[in-house]
């Protein structure tokens, strides 16, 4: 029947070059394909999370009377609520964690290096994106830990030399987190970056297909001069062990739902003492704790602000990291890249678990 | 949500048989988590009876329910309110929580008051405080009569 | 002399008497005629140097509800505020009583406040029998009896600058009441040679006890000025300590329900100061579970002692009923805000929970009567409401569990398509 509808479609649309390229693309075979799937993971995670966004909009009312009421709704009076607003926040947490890995794997790859660059920028950008879409999407229940954590975050915008005031206004709404802090986010949450996204995304899948996956330096070494590195067919091999990768992603997204439901918590309330040892979410956690542990003033600038301004640096020296590696563009091995790349891995590892403990 | 599949009986066929079986497991498998992930997306669709957060409107009774010179408790959201009707057919309502310690309070018919029984508290029909402990007068909520003439429902407010 | 000279100097002071008679009448009627320019006594102290004697018409002049009414200087002190010469206006044939002072100012105030067709012309609604309950008074008594160290009406409401009640600046505004009596009644000075019944010095611990009660916070914290002081208690102006036997009547009238349980109860008969004797009379502070019992910090154990004491077995059972309740509320709505956090519609329970919570406080104030059998059966309510509380976040729990279930079971499904992909996966790459 399958072929019946892709037959009238054929006949009405000439599918010949799609079925041309979907026949003929391959993807590397070697040790490191395992890393392949880390992307199409993303992807998924990012479909669930529309998906499951899409739904909680029919019921959630992003006001401050009422958004908390509204997710106390869902998850009480819909049926089914508390099952799409768990994975909603469970798998935004994946996400994350999954475009992180997605990003240091290619990062320790350095699949970054020409000809892949603007694959590179569109992913880099994505990954911010995601981040904002963590840290609107957090507030939007409006309880009491999201509340205090988006003041302290918003706070540490304030930082940030000379627009510092005018960033955190721009971020708040006006001067507290307030219910318009609260539009503003509901805003960016479900239009602002879920449009940057998709034409991000866009772009980011075309350039894929159209310049087909990375091989590692390693592998590409050892080929002789006009070899390919042997392939294996996109569809079905590749796309059946994408698709199994995402199973065992549902998977994980029904267990955590099943033995880890996400609370509702307290209602905020803005005039409330902060609640001893508040902090944002896992994956701001290590950039929180680095900033508590700077010194409060470091050779006469103020500490905080040297810490944003230094991860802000951070945040642009990486999406340039293909112009700066000239060595992997030449195609040599990169040692100073994947050094950087690995004590990455272990600064957010060690202050992630180090903010755990202080807490 | 747990699929039954139908086992070749034969297992001598070889891997032929043993394709098709593979392909109906999977079949199988694909189907019901698509049904799994669309049953509740659908059932979550159809708005449940209660239509909205009950936190800022409530429907107390019908208002032929409540005659003059009564009062009616009712739960508005967590915490009781009360409605009465006055002698002269006027509708009020506010919070069935006492200000004092938090009692619920209750209508009185001989005196047309309202009345916590725990320590004697009074209120007037306006809610302000006649005598008796409470420090202050009951939480006023709005009330608006909606729906067919002869059949409304009484509709208790509160908020902007 | 001769009959006729007799005859005409009684005629002048009969005159003369007469004219003072319908003078005074008349002055007691309205403030004294001439126009308010000519106020001698104002414009001559204004310029005497010590504050003893420039202050008060100051005072006066600046805020006076008496002022304000068109009264002046004579109708209290008498004298003539049209003349000039000090002698002349401070003449005691023109009425001049000086500062009035004890019993002569009672009756310079009550020549009008006692008077109803005087007080019906400016405040229609004030009582005229202030006088009267002075005179009932511990401090009537005392100044009858010759005592002048004790309050007048001066010493409460001020003499210059008085302020009606209802304004805050009053001294005998309700806020201030207590600081007013305090200034006697808080100096050891002051009261030193006043007794007590049983010929103990009077105590003057009363304002620094009172400061201590939850009637003290609900007026000045909690803006409830129906809150008692002083007065609401020891009478207005009629001002004496409750008798024993009626301390019960004052506490009731405002604690109606807990003084007609305790009237029915066996320590009716028995207690000399009915509430006061668990609650105290000035530190009246927020009453805790832990005062009834038979343990150390009870007060029922100050009498009671003795495990066949019927007072002992009543304490007991009581405080037990009550113990029990408040657990079973703290058990129940942890459940309840438990089970609302985790997602499931808990509004119902919340709400029985808080009638249950009802029940403690009728609970508490059935205690009133010393009789188990009064407290029991509220106390077996309130549970009831919380087994059926229990109940429902029973089923809710149990709702939990069916999709914690349901989830495993998709799960087994889900992890059924990864087996099979992966076996899939292999049949296809092993051609």
């Amino acid at each position: 029947m399958v072929q019946q509808v892709v037959d009238w479609l054929d006949e009405r649309l000439d599918l010949s070059g799609l079925k041309h390229f979907i026949a003929e693309k391959g993807v590397p075979v070697h040790a490191q394909e395992i890393w392949y799937y880390l992307g199409g993971l993303t992807l998924f995670l990012f479909a669930v999370q529309v998906f499951t966004g899409i739904l909680l909009l029919l019921y959630y009312r992003p006001s401050s009377t009422e958004a908390y009421e509204s997710v106390q709704f869902i998850v009480t009076r819909v049926p089914f609520g508390w099952l799409i607003r768990n994975v909603h926040s469970w798998s935004a947490n994946l996400l994350i964690g999954a475009a992180f890995a997605h990003f240091f794997s290619v990062f320790l790859l350095k699949s970054y290096r020409k000809p892949r660059e603007m694959t590179w920028i569109s992913g880099m950008l994505l990954l911010l994106l995601m981040l904002g879409f963590g840290f609107s999407g957090y507030l939007l229940p409006w309880n009491e830990l999201s509340f205090f954590a988006t003041k302290v975050g918003t706070g540490i915008a304030g930082s940030v030399p000379l627009v510092g005031g005018f960033l955190i206004r721009l971020l708040r709404g006006g001067d507290d987190v307030t219910g318009a802090t609260l539009s503003r986010f509901f805003g960016l949450h479900v239009a602002i970056l879920p449009a940057m996204s998709t034409a991000l995304v866009a772009l980011h899948l075309l350039l894929v297909q159209r310049q087909g996956m990375s091989v590692p330096l390693r592998v590409e070494k050892h080929l002789k001069p006009g070899e390919r590195v042997r392939q294996m067919p996109f569809f079905p091999n590749y796309i059946l062990r994408d698709v199994l990768v995402w199973y065992v992603a549902l998977a994980a997204l029904a267990a955590l739902a099943a033995f880890s439901p996400w609370g509702l918590g307290r209602k905020a309330d803005p005039f409330a003492a902060v609640p001893p040892g508040i902090r944002p979410e896992w994956y701001f956690l290590a950039m929180f704790h680095t900033l508590k542990l700077i010194p409060s003033h470091v050779l006469g600038f103020e500490g905080e602000r040297l810490g944003v301004i230094a991860f802000g640096l951070v945040a642009v020296f990486l999406v340039f990291v293909p112009f700066v590696d000239r060595r992997s563009r030449d195609g040599r091995n990169s040692p100073v890249f994947t050094a950087i790349a690995i004590a990455g891995v272990l600064y957010l590892v060690v202050f992630t678990i180090l903010a755990q403990i202080a807490s | 949500m747990s699929e039954s599949a139908d086992f070749p009986s034969t297992a001598a066929a070889g891997s032929f048989n043993r394709r098709t079986f593979l392909d109906a497991l999977l079949t199988v498998g694909f189907v019901s988590t698509a049904a799994a992930i669309a049953y509740p997306v659908s059932r979550f669709l159809v708005p449940p009876a209660s239509g909205e957060a009950a936190t800022n409107s409530v429907v107390a009774a019908k208002a032929a329910a409540l005659k003059p010179n009564s009062g009616l408790i009712f739960p508005f959201g967590s915490k009781p309110a009360i409605v009465v009707r006055s002698g002269d057919g006027e509708l009020s309502a506010f919070s069935a929580v006492c200000t004092h310690l938090e009692c619920t309070v209750q209508f009185k018919t001989d005196t047309s008051q309202i009345w916590c029984a725990c320590h004697n508290g009074l209120y007037d029909l306006a809610g302000q405080v006649i005598s008796g402990p409470p420090p202050r007068g009951l939480e006023r909520f709005t009330v608006n009569l909606r729906g067919e003439p002869g059949a409304e429902d009484i509709v208790v407010s509160r908020g902007a | 002399m001769s009959s006729s000279r007799y005859w005409r100097r009684s005629l002048r002071s009969a005159v003369a008497v007469a004219a003072l008679v319908v003078c005074a009448r008349t002055a007691a009627a309205q403030p004294a005629a001439g126009s308010a320019a000519t106020n001698t006594c104002a414009s001559c102290h204004a310029t005497l140097a010590e504050p003893k004697l420039s202050a008060p018409p100051a005072a006066f002049a600046r805020q006076d509800v008496h002022r304000e009414s068109g009264f002046t200087c004579i109708d209290c002190h008498g004298g003539d505020r049209t003349a000039a010469d000090k002698l002349k206006a401070h003449d005691a044939a023109r009425g001049f009583k000086g500062a009035p002072a004890g019993q002569t100012q009672i009756a310079a105030c009550a020549r009008c406040h006692s008077d109803a067709e005087v007080m019906r012309k400016y405040a229609p609604r004030q009582r005229v029998d202030q006088a009267a309950e002075y005179a009932t008074s511990v401090h009537g008594k005392q100044l009858a009896a010759g005592d002048s160290r004790v309050a007048t009406c001066a010493s409460c409401h001020g003499a210059h600058g008085i302020r009606r009640v209802n304004d805050a600046k009053s001294p005998v505004y309700p806020t201030n009441v207590a600081t007013t009596c305090a200034t006697c009644h808080a100096s050891a000075s002051h009261m030193s040679g006043y007794m007590l019944a049983g010929k103990q010095p009077l105590p003057t611990n009363q304002l620094a006890l009172y400061q201590q009660s939850v009637h003290y916070a609900a007026l000045t914290k909690g803006n409830d000025l129906s809150a008692p002081t002083c007065n609401d208690c020891h009478g207005n102006h009629g001002a004496a300590p409750p008798g024993a036997g009626s301390v019960v009547n004052v506490c009731g009238t405002c604690h109606a329900v807990f003084a007609q349980k305790f009237s029915t109860s066996v320590h009716a008969q028995i207690f000399d100061r009915g509430c006061v004797e668990c609650h105290s009379n000035h530190a009246v502070r927020k009453p805790s579970d832990a005062m009834l019992g038979t343990d150390a910090q009870s007060l029922c154990a100050g009498c009671h002692s003795g495990a066949d004491d019927k007072g002992v077995m009543a304490a007991t059972k009581m405080r037990g009923d009550i113990e029990r309740l408040k657990a079973g509320l703290n058990r129940s709505s942890a459940t309840v805000s438990a089970l609302s956090n985790a997602g499931m519609e808990m509004s119902a329970q919340e709400l029985a929970v808080g009638t249950a919570r009802t029940r403690l406080t009728l609970a508490r104030t059935e205690m009133h009567a010393f009789d188990p059998t009064h407290v029991t059966p509220v106390v077996q309510e309130g549970l009831a409401t919380l087994a059926a509380v229990d109940k429902a976040g029973e089923t809710a729990t149990a709702e939990l569990r069916f999709r914690r279930r349901g989830l495993a079971v998709s799960l087994g499904a889900i992890l059924l398509v990864v087996v099979a992909l992966a076996f899939k996966i292999r049949q296809l790459e092993r051609r």
